[in-house]
């Protein structure tokens, strides 16, 4: 009888989560193992020198993977927050620019007297540049309709260019010689959070940005609506009461602020100023650790360090296993294709039992 | 005279950096007006770079240049059969395909030509000069003394025009973008059209790859597509989705990036990188309705079946 | 003659429900066929299996004499098989001649040139069918009646064997549907059989040749439209439904004159009039109500008053305003002409359960949050007081007796009617003054329409200050069960039904009329069902 069988066929969306990701992380190792061995690699070494890498010694865990994962956990925290709602922000890689250059921009500007307030005032800053980035987009789909996708996609070039000129520009170092701005001030600096190591605050800070979100989605009312609305916007309008508008524009103005942080803690925690080509594509990678994530804040830490650890992994593999670093990106776009398809699997599984 | 000198060599660079945003754009056009967008073509130009250059080095450039049409459309290929045939969300799967293209070409590349970067050099395709219209003043260099990419380029504006507005698979296709329901009532394959109109959106931006390492370079260097797929899509945002309006929006690309290097020559100081960010700025302005409304296909993006 | 199309003791289920259950159906040459039934009787279900759009679980297909095997609405067309559809069968940004061409597989262009030919056919078409088409304007700018008629001509450029048009007359006006009509005799005198899809019964009378009426997936009756009356045909369409419902339905489905149908109903009303007059404060009150504009609103001057413990009942086919009403009632759309004198909070039983009374992927727990997440006794500072929730939701539950593990089961995992009850136990929380029902049973089987009926009952007639229930129903049955007083809508408009005409039969005709446009000729005299309607007389205290 259909009743009963709907009960047994009842799984806990958390372990089909789990199961789907574990599937595809498998499929990934399967098909990247198969690819390298194709490109006349030992798979076995590649992924063995990968992993010493990234986890090796805990210099190498802290210092390379943690750091390299701090700006991948703050864009793909933006991304998730947007995708749960439903808005498909493919524009973190320009608000994470415009977050950078507003904190850099105040931190250079602020007379010395500011310094002991430099930190909060930048972070600040570049939280409501990132926001300010987004909401052009978020207004272009509340007032206009016109789509998300291709106007924050749009956006990230203007931000990239806008970063071009004020490095060439208004912000270029003193001395003139590099397209770059001059070094921040100390008091700007984030601190580091291990003695001894490279890893700084902003790790934490995304990790606290990580769980705040995870609370705010489930146990606060604001969160709920922006996980009704991203579910069903029928649903939340009829059953919900409530009009998906200002979650839209909520959840798009967050998404640009944790990106905009992103831009600047990258900054004001590594490389203390800023440069053309500051960020690989982070915002796009955030895609990824996003979706791997499943949208879901804490997963969002975890999967963060793993993108963080392919990253640092990936030299050690080339100096290593003889394997170019470049596959490491190879391997980034079988997870999300693997995760894809998976999903689809089980969609398709849960279609067809309805 | 030093300034006409400057004038005609800022045209030929714009017209030539225009020719594969316009190939690629050309291309997405199709894509997107069967309902895809395919956020992937940076990874068919990159392949398109790299295939066309394998296949100069093995028989010849204009060899060269079908293996990069090739090797493009394969990169579609693997986007459309994720996210046309499975279904899976196109912006995710396209931003798979060109980080997953970045890196095995560079894989690729590497491997076959060791990690240490060797400048590679290419024979090219040489250019073809036109008689009688290569001599237009100003203009006439700059169109008409091109490589036969460029020349493919002109013809694809009123073949694709003809082919999307007046006959009845342009038809079938562009309902698959606006109406995909509409369309399989009307017994149009939605899956299929959208299948090949991604594919030869691919092949589009495989031919504007390889136009940038055998014609353009003349080598291969690791992500030396530098973000030409993703701009194509900005040109066809621009463009309105028609080729007339696509192919003077890559124009316009292509003039606001030479702007930069005649601006150099001229050691003018004047901030270019802006003059780059405007044909961006410009999209949106029109995406928001300021000149005209620039309406996107309403089924774009949206999968099928549901 | 060769049946122009045959289906021969067709089956087909969606899940548990059989939507179609061993009909068969002949079509000759040249006829229209008018198939008739109420809401869910599988009418649509057959023409779809026809136009080749479903494929029948079990059964087969004839076309011109020859057993075919359908297996897209392409198929169907090749062998001259065309449909006309309500829904999603015109590109919007595309013109009329475009439609026309693309349905056609026909090259088009914007001047004609190169395929002048073409467009020169569809005009010579359009004029032999008497069809005034606009060609040039994107369909997304015209009326619906035009778009109907693009809709027919692209349709009928080919060879047309057979056209089925699902319920074309339920967006037209009145003299748009004697157009249809002409159209439609013009097509059959040339060969074309049509079946048309219906449920409004003189509209089927005045134009079809012969009619079969289905109910609950069953073959009920064909028989020439010229030996039949509006009356048996309302018979045949809801008759065994009634016998379902209980002894009382059974009486008047038999067409006992002797008791009056609405003997219960009436009986409730009255004996309930003392009590509800004792309290007879109004709990919504809408005055003159227009939403929306242009010929067709979606209400126009609706007024009604709901007092506190009735249940009004709201008959009417699809898609006549009823979606509107509610929609008002619920607080969610503001009227654009009246007022609308409404409580704070009302719970909203809304007809789409799956879409918009349910999130598929939340728990049962969430589903009910919607409701509650708002409410200030479920926060704790600015967090979620999840666990009085979870209380909540169990105990709902535990009342609607829901079939699930848990509360924490997906609501996308439960049936039909156990969504439903969610949904239900849900809208009763919020219902403490009003709960506005719109088809609360539909597609349930016996056992959830019982309880969900019950507990909208119970809610009515319990407690000291019972809310005020609309139930919005298209089956007829459960408003006339339910229901303490009854108003049909058509096209926009409310029409009070007095308590006399309580019976299925009058109630049938009014909300199966090809509707004048509502004013006059429909009893009662006026659009007031608070005014008008069982408790003529009244006077609403606002």
């Amino acid at each position: 009888m259909s009743r009963g069988f709907s009960i047994t066929a009842r799984l806990r969306p958390e372990l089909v989560a789990t199961i789907t990701a574990t599937v595809a992380v498998i499929a990934t190792l399967a098909v990247a193992a198969t690819l390298l061995a194709l490109g006349g690699h030992s798979p076995g070494d590649a992924f063995a020198a990968l992993a010493r890498g990234a986890f090796g010694t805990w210099d190498r865990f802290v210092s390379f993977t943690l750091v390299r994962a701090t700006p991948l956990l703050l864009t793909g925290l933006a991304v998730a927050l947007a995708f749960r709602a439903r808005v498909w922000n493919i524009g973190a890689e320009g608000q994470l620019h415009a977050g950078a250059l507003a904190g850099v921009a105040v931190a250079l500007l602020l007379p010395g007297a500011g310094a002991v307030l430099a930190l909060p005032i930048t972070l600040l800053a570049a939280a409501a540049a990132g926001a300010l980035w987004a909401s052009v987009p978020a207004a272009m789909k509340t007032e206009m309709g016109v789509g998300e996708v291709i106007t924050t996609l749009l956006m990230n070039f203007v931000a990239l260019f806008l970063a071009q000129f004020l490095v060439q520009g208004p912000l270029r170092e003193s001395r003139g010689v590099f397209n770059q701005t001059d070094e921040i001030p100390a008091a700007a600096h984030l601190p580091a959070l291990l003695p001894d190591t490279r890893l700084h605050l902003g790790f934490l800070f995304g990790v606290v940005i990580a769980v705040t979100l995870w609370l705010f989605l489930t146990r606060t009312p604001g969160g709920f609506r922006i996980r009704a609305a991203g579910a069903s916007v029928r649903a939340a309008e009829v059953s919900g009461r409530f009009s998906v508008t200002p979650v839209i524009w909520l959840s798009f103005l967050a998404s640009g602020a944790i990106a905009g942080l992103a831009g600047w803690i990258q900054i004001a925690g590594v490389t203390h100023r800023m440069y053309e080509g500051l960020s690989p594509g982070w915002g796009y990678t955030a895609i990824a650790v996003a979706l791997l994530a499943r949208l879901h804040p804490l997963a969002v830490v975890v999967t963060a360090i793993v993108f963080g650890a392919l990253s640092a992994g990936g030299g050690a593999m080339q100096r290593e296993a003889g394997v170019p670093e470049v596959w490491v990106r190879g391997i980034e776009a079988l997870v999300i294709l693997a995760v894809l398809t998976a999903d689809r699997i089980v969609q398709g599984m849960a279609a067809s039992r309805d | 005279m030093t300034d006409l000198a400057a004038l005609s060599s800022f045209v030929v660079a714009a017209v030539g950096l225009a020719v594969p945003l316009g190939l690629a754009a050309l291309g997405e056009t199709v894509s997107q007006r069967s309902g895809v967008i395919n956020i992937g073509l940076e990874g068919s130009v990159i392949w398109g770079a790299l295939g066309g250059a394998l296949g100069a080095l093995a028989v010849g450039p204009y060899w060269g240049l079908a293996t990069g049409v090739l090797a493009g459309g394969l990169a579609a290929l693997v986007f459309a059969g994720f996210a046309v045939r499975l279904g899976t969300d196109q912006i995710i799967t396209g931003t798979a395909v060109t980080i997953g293209s970045l890196g095995f070409t560079g894989a690729v590349f590497q491997s076959r030509f060791g990690a240490t970067g060797l400048a590679l050099e290419l024979q090219t395709v040489p250019a073809w000069e036109v008689p009688l219209l290569s001599r237009i003043p100003l203009l006439g260099p700059a169109f008409f003394d091109q490589a036969v990419t460029a020349y493919l380029a002109y013809a694809m504006v009123p073949l694709l025009g003809w082919f999307l507005f007046r006959t009845r698979w342009g038809l079938a296709l562009r309902a698959a973008g606006e109406s995909p329901e509409a369309a399989h009532a009307a017994g149009v394959p939605v899956v299929r059209t959208r299948m090949l109109a991604a594919v030869f959106g691919g092949a589009m931006a495989g031919l504007a790859g390889a136009h940038l390492s055998l014609v353009h370079t003349g080598t291969f260097a690791e992500n030396m597509s530098a973000g030409k797929g993703f701009i194509a899509i900005a040109v066809v945002v621009l463009g309105r989705w028609r080729p007339w309006g696509v192919f003077a929006a890559a124009l316009f690309f292509g003039g606001a990036e030479a702007l930069q290097f005649t601006l150099q020559a001229l050691d003018a100081d004047l901030p270019y990188p802006l003059f780059l960010a405007l044909p961006y700025v410009l999209s949106l302005a029109a995406l928001a309705g300021w000149f005209g409304r620039s309406r996107a296909p309403e089924g774009l993006a949206l999968p099928w079946p549901r | 003659m060769t049946a122009a199309a045959r289906l021969d003791s067709i089956t087909r289920r969606f899940g548990h429900v059989t939507a179609l259950d061993t009909v068969d159906f002949e079509l000759a040459p040249g006829e229209i066929h008018g198939l008739l039934g109420e809401n869910g009787a599988g009418k649509t279900t057959l023409a779809n299996i026809l136009g080749g759009l479903l494929v029948a679980d079990a059964g087969g297909v004839e076309i011109g004499g020859r057993a075919v095997d359908l297996r897209s609405a392409r198929d169907a067309r090749a062998l001259g098989v065309a449909m006309v559809h309500q829904h999603f069968s015109l590109v919007p940004r595309f013109t009329g001649f475009e439609n026309v061409a693309l349905f056609n597989g026909e090259a088009w262009t914007r001047r004609g040139t190169a395929t002048r030919g073409y467009r020169s056919q569809v005009e010579a078409r359009a004029r032999e069918l008497k069809l005034a088409v606009e060609l040039d304007a994107p369909v997304a700018e015209l009326g619906v009646g035009e778009r109907q008629r693009i809709e027919i001509l692209k349709a009928l450029m080919s060879d047309t064997r057979v056209l089925l048009l699902d319920e074309p007359t339920a967006v037209l006006a009145p003299q748009e549907v004697d157009g249809l009509f002409a159209v439609l005799r013009e097509v059959a005198g040339a060969g074309t059989a049509i079946v048309l899809v219906a449920h409004k019964l003189d509209e089927v009378l005045a134009v079809a040749d012969r009619v079969t009426v289905l109910r609950r997936g069953r073959h009920v009756l064909t028989e020439a439209a010229a030996g039949l009356t509006a009356r048996e045909l309302a018979k045949a369409m809801v008759g065994r439904g009634l016998a379902a419902a209980g002894a009382r339905g059974a009486g008047w489905a038999a067409g006992s004159e002797g008791e009056p149908p609405s003997a219960r109903a009436a009986a409730d009303a009255g004996g309930r009039a003392g009590q509800s007059e004792a309290d007879a404060d109004p709990v919504a009150v809408l005055d003159d109500v227009t939403v929306g504009s242009g010929e067709a609103p979606a209400l126009r001057d609706v007024s009604l008053t709901v007092h506190r413990g009735e249940i009004l009942g709201i008959a009417g086919v699809d898609g006549n305003g009823q979606r509107a009403l509610a929609a008002v009632l619920a607080g969610m759309v503001r009227p654009d002409t009246g007022t609308a004198n409404l409580s704070e909070e009302a719970g909203w039983i809304p007809q789409d359960r799956s879409d918009e009374g349910l999130v598929k992927d939340f728990t049962i727990v969430e589903n009910v949050a919607l409701a509650l997440h708002g409410n200030a006794s479920h926060r704790r500072g600015p967090w979620l007081d999840w666990a009085g929730i979870a209380d909540r939701s169990a105990a709902l539950v535990d009342e609607m007796d829901v079939l699930a593990g848990s509360p924490d089961a997906r609501a996308g995992t439960l049936s039909g009617g156990n969504q439903q009850k969610v949904v239900t136990g849900r809208e009763l929380l919020r219902a403490g003054e009003l709960l506005v029902a719109e088809s609360p049973t539909r597609g349930l089987d016996v056992q959830a329409t019982r309880a969900v009926r019950a507990r909208i009952v119970e809610l009515a007639r319990t407690g000291d200050r019972p809310p005020g229930v609309v139930l919005i129903s298209t089956d007829l049955d459960e408003v006339l069960e339910l229901a303490d007083r009854i108003a049909v809508m058509v096209r926009g408009r409310l029409i009070p039904v007095p308590p006399e005409d309580c019976d299925a039969t009058a109630i049938g005709a009014l909300m199966l009329s090809a509707g004048s446009t509502g004013d006059g000729g429909h009893g009662g005299g006026g659009n007031d069902a608070g005014h008008g309607g069982g408790r003529a007389g009244r006077e609403h205290t606002t």
